[in-house]
């Protein structure tokens, strides 16, 4: 049930949310809505994230403690949820990221050959 | 917890607090309001979902949900009583009755002994295999160990805190006593400690009482056998009793309840040093290489069965040395009634066969219930199409619906458990006390336990599964928006997947039934032949009595001594008109069999044969149809034989029998003198497999059957018969009976077996003609619209009833077709029970489809009627 009528976005793959969070917090704490562009404006708008998808996601990373979520003031003086990266989602972060490199590395070379023979 | 409530507390608020944000940046973008807050929600997706699954995460959320499922599917069963009812009752009689029927196969070979500690307790069976030539002697079971071998093994392990040995099934006469054989138990001297069974009066045997062959002449009663036979005197003790004409003392009672470690109940206790005296004839207590004694061990605590193994196999490979070739492999397992392993190469095909054709019944059940499900998916369509639109997954909704299955089954389950575990306990009861006379009573705890619970537990979740998965994928792949409209002409643009479903449904209802109904059929069949058989000879007015001159302390001279006296008395009674002896009474189930070579021929032949007086063939009226009769002077090693005429056809083809010969496995030649009838005075029902006659001599006398021909009343020649044989040894047990009794126990197992497929049959008939009923019903409600333009353009009624007819009677013929070749293919296994029908009876097999058939015809017709009533207008309006 996407809404997936713009040409030239991307729906998210399977799983690359978690990552994809985690890499926005390093910033530092950020609301809900503050991630959910940040990953939108950080990718020139081309992924598309169903942003209430990105609720259960983080209530994921909350059961796991790999990040915290922490009652606070946003810039418009409205009390707001602030999420943020705790020292084993940092150390996820990193082996996430080191995961993810890999697969589009080994991907990449799958798909390159192919590629090449086009002019 | 308190994390998981306090995040979702929250949610919604979040949820509502982004979605004000997001509108916010829209307006700022310069979308309308309006405009703005539609564009964020889109972009947010579904609220209700994005909820649901955050709570999934928290929650171990398929308990949550199967919390949830199970509250609304409790609601919409009651909504449905009727449809719950008929569910439960079906699922409720399927599962019962497996129920039922495990727990007597439970009680037979699950349960543990009826002793203290049963798990410790091991049973240990051997097999011996040789290299190149080497025999065992073997007294009732292969498995079983000699006296040495048990010594052994009880001397030398370090992993039993005891080890019992005992041989099982030991006939013995009580002197005085007014019952015929009793059955009894030569035992280990350490068996009741062992077992923990210590004598409820008296006391056990002392370890002096087996120090040597022929020592400790004392016995232990079982409870019944002092209450029934010494009216529960607690005198008795100290008291002699005689047994196969050797005095005991009676020494102890043994605790109410325990009999012994075999399923038939032992009445006594003696030392197996006693063993000669009670079975004359045999030295086994000398023999090494005799198998005999049956062995339980009672494990140290902490001892595992690999240990025991290991250990004993030390002590296995020891006793090897002594014999050249020889290997011995232990089996040992937690003792049961029923635990050797060639008891069980029996009992478990013959049980797999039992719970093949009760769970045919439940599956029959199943397709009922199914049919109901489908029935009723199709009403509520619309709900379900309503839920799948609203965002809920398949899963999720095959989970619920699946969930509503495992109620019913579970609610059906649990009745069908309870009537079975109550009705089960007063049936064996019943069965076991209506056994003909001479069935050993069976001691048989079917009351239910926790292998019981499992199997009932299981076979509810398999069920529900079995009932509920085909309607619930079936009723969640609908077509959404023509399910909503209502129009339920196009929501089944699966009718043809769904009428094939149900096609098939039917089909396979009728396939079961009809493999049930056959068998049952085939097995009244053969009950009505063993009702009704001529043998081949004439079985009525023949009294007869079993002679064991030998287990009753005769030699083999006294014992022709006494032969003579007797024949001779019973010959001077009035209205004995014949009286005749033979080794083998006629279906006493009493079988000898030897292997023959014929001149010029390489093969065995084996052959039953029987020793007999001359008198015999005229006194059950087999007449000599060539050749002579023996005469008086040929004895037990005379060379003349009588063959039977197949088997003379047989082994000679074409040519005069008279004259021919055969050697038997002692090298011994026999020459045939005559042919004799064929009859069947082995097995009921088989007269023509190769059979020959013996004469009967003075060797004969220590263990043979007395026939008399009487023409006067049976209850007269019995007394007399009786009395002759008191005025030459008063103290003689002597047990007379009719000749035709013999026949009961040919009939009893199949009156047994062919009751319980004929109920099994019937129940299976009553539910597929509710299946089909269900069926065409349904099919009919389905297409009524269709029936009414049919009707409309012109179809007259009795087309239309055709037309209905045809379309549910071809599911019944085709699947009614495949039952009787399955039942062809399998029917084989109870070609023991056929008495010479064959298998594949014509009779049954003509009758039994006619009848199916016609039953069906009529629960289709019933329901199919109803399509010739349909209105056309109200029909084509309704939608």
């Amino acid at each position: 049930m996407s809404t997936n009528e713009e040409q030239g976005r991307i729906e998210l793959l399977q799983g690359t949310l978690d990552l994809l969070i985690l890499r926005t917090l390093q910033l530092g704490p950020l609301h809900g809505h503050a991630i959910a562009k940040a990953i939108e404006f950080r990718s020139d708008e081309v992924l598309q994230v169903e942003q209430g998808s990105l609720y259960p996601a983080l209530h994921r990373l909350i059961k796991r403690k790999w990040i915290s979520a922490e009652e606070g003031i946003s810039e418009n003086n409205r009390h707001a949820k602030f999420y943020a990266l705790t020292t084993q989602g940092r150390r996820q972060l990193r082996v996430e990221t080191n995961k993810w490199e890999k697969l589009a590395a080994a991907i990449a070379q799958i798909l390159r050959p192919a590629g090449q023979e086009e002019p | 917890m308190t994390r998981r409530k306090r995040m979702l507390d929250q949610l919604e608020e979040d949820i509502r607090d982004h979605i004000e944000r997001e509108t916010q940046d829209n307006i700022d973008r310069g979308m309308s309001p309006e405009e703005a807050r539609f564009a964020s929600l889109r972009k947010f997706g579904n609220v209700a979902r994005v909820k649901e699954q955050t709570y999934e995460v928290w929650s171990i959320a398929w308990l949550e949900q199967f919390v949830q499922d199970v509250r609304y599917g409790t609601r919409n069963l009651g909504r449905n009583p009727s449809l719950t009812i008929a569910a439960v009752l079906a699922i409720a009689l399927g599962v019962g009755m497996n129920v039922g029927i495990f727990s007597v196969l439970n009680g037979l070979a699950l349960r543990l002994l009826p002793i203290p500690r049963a798990q410790e307790v091991l049973s240990v069976n051997q097999t011996l295999r040789f290299q190149g030539r080497g025999n065992r002697d073997i007294h009732n079971n292969e498995g079983y160990f000699s006296w040495s071998e048990y010594r052994d093994y009880r001397d030398h392990n370090d992993v039993f805190s005891g080890v019992a040995a005992y041989e099982p099934y030991v006939e013995a006469t009580l002197a005085g006593g007014n019952v015929g054989q009793i059955l009894g138990t030569a035992a280990s001297c350490n068996y009741f400690d062992v077992l923990e069974e210590s004598p409820s009066l008296g006391r056990g045997f002392a370890a002096t009482e087996c120090s040597s062959a022929g020592t400790g002449p004392v016995v232990v009663l079982s409870d019944s056998m002092w209450r029934t036979q010494f009216r529960a005197d607690p005198a008795v003790i100290g008291k002699p009793i005689v047994l196969n004409r050797t005095a005991y003392t009676v020494i102890g009672v043994a605790p109410p309840g325990f009999t012994g470690t075999e399923p038939i109940p032992s009445a006594f206790w003696v030392p197996v040093t006693m063993d000669k005296a009670l079975e004359p004839g045999e030295d086994r207590l000398a023999n090494d290489n005799m198998s005999w004694l049956a062995m339980l061990g009672r494990k140290r605590s902490g001892v595992t069965i690999h240990q025991v193994e290991a250990d004993l196999y030390v002590v296995a490979r020891r006793i090897d040395q002594h014999y050249s070739g020889r290997t011995t492999s232990l089996s040992i397992h937690t003792a049961r009634f029923f635990s050797s392993p060639e008891e069980r190469k029996f009992l478990i095909p013959v049980s797999s066969v039992i719970l093949a054709a009760f769970a045919l019944v439940l599956l029959i059940a199943c397709a009922n219930v199914m049919n109901l499900l489908l029935a009723r998916a199709s009403v509520r369509q619309k709900e379900i199409a309503l839920r799948l639109s609203l965002g809920a997954s398949r899963g999720r909704l095959v989970r619920q619906l699946l969930t509503e299955s495992l109620l019913l089954s579970l609610a059906g389950g649990i009745l069908g458990s309870l009537i079975a575990c109550w009705s089960f306990v007063r049936l064996t009861q019943f069965i076991t006390s209506h056994l003909p006379g001479d069935f050993p009573p069976v001691s048989i705890n079917v009351a239910p336990d926790l292998h019981v619970l499992i199997y009932a537990l299981l076979l509810a979740v398999c069920t529900s599964f079995a009932f509920g998965l085909v309607p619930a994928l079936q009723s969640t792949r609908s077509d959404l928006i023509s399910s909503m409209k209502g129009d339920s002409a196009a929501a089944t643009s699966g009718k043809r997947r769904g009428r094939f479903m149900l096609n098939a449904l039917v089909g396979s209802q009728v396939a079961v039934c009809m493999v049930l109904l056959l068998a049952a059929g085939l097995l009244l069949r053969g009950l009505y032949y063993a009702q009704t058989a001529d043998p081949g000879f004439e079985i009525k007015g023949v009294a007869t009595t079993f002679l064991e001159l030998d287990q009753q302390g005769y030699d083999q001279q006294r014992a022709t001594q006494f032969m003579n006296g007797f024949v001779e008395r019973l010959r001077g009674l009035p209205g004995v008109t014949e009286v005749a002896q033979a080794e083998c009474a006629p279906l006493s189930h009493d079988f000898s069999a030897d292997h023959f070579t014929l001149p010029g021929r390489p093969d065995d032949i084996p052959i039953e044969y029987n020793h007999v007086t001359p008198s015999y063939f005229s006194l059950i009226g087999i007449p000599i149809v060539r050749g002579r009769n023996f005469t008086s002077a040929e004895a037990h090693d005379a060379s003349g034989v009588i063959v039977t005429e197949s088997t003379a056809r047989r082994l000679w083809p074409g040519q005069d029998p008279l004259g021919q010969w055969l050697r038997d496995s002692s090298e011994h030649v026999h020459t045939v003198i005559g042919v004799a009838r064929d009859a069947q005075v082995s097995h009921l029902g088989e007269s023509t497999s190769n059979y020959l006659y013996y004469p009967l001599g003075p060797e004969d006398d220590t263990r043979s059957f007395v026939l008399v021909r009487y023409a006067t009343g049976f209850g007269d020649v019995a007394k007399s018969t009786r009395t002759a044989a008191h005025s030459i040894d008063p103290n003689l047990s002597i047990e007379v009976v009719r000749l035709e009794d013999y026949l009961e126990a040919w009939r009893a197992p199949s009156r047994i077996v062919a009751g319980l497929s004929g109920t099994l049959g019937v129940l299976a008939l009553l539910l597929c003609s509710i299946g089909v009923y269900g069926m065409v019903s349904y099919s009919v409600n389905r297409s009524v619209r269709e029936i009414g333009i049919r009707l409309a353009l012109g179809a007259d009624k009795a087309s239309v009833l055709r037309h209905v007819l045809w379309q549910s009677m071809r599911p019944v013929l085709i699947g009614g077709t495949i039952g009787v070749l399955l039942c062809a293919m399998v029917s084989g296994v109870l070609s023991s029970m056929m008495f010479g029908i064959g298998a594949h009876d014509p009779v049954t097999f003509v009758f039994v489809p006619f009848f199916l058939f016609g039953i069906a015809s009529a629960a289709t017709f019933v329901p199919a009627r109803r399509a010739m009533y349909v209105d056309p207008v109200v029909a084509l309006r309704c939608e």
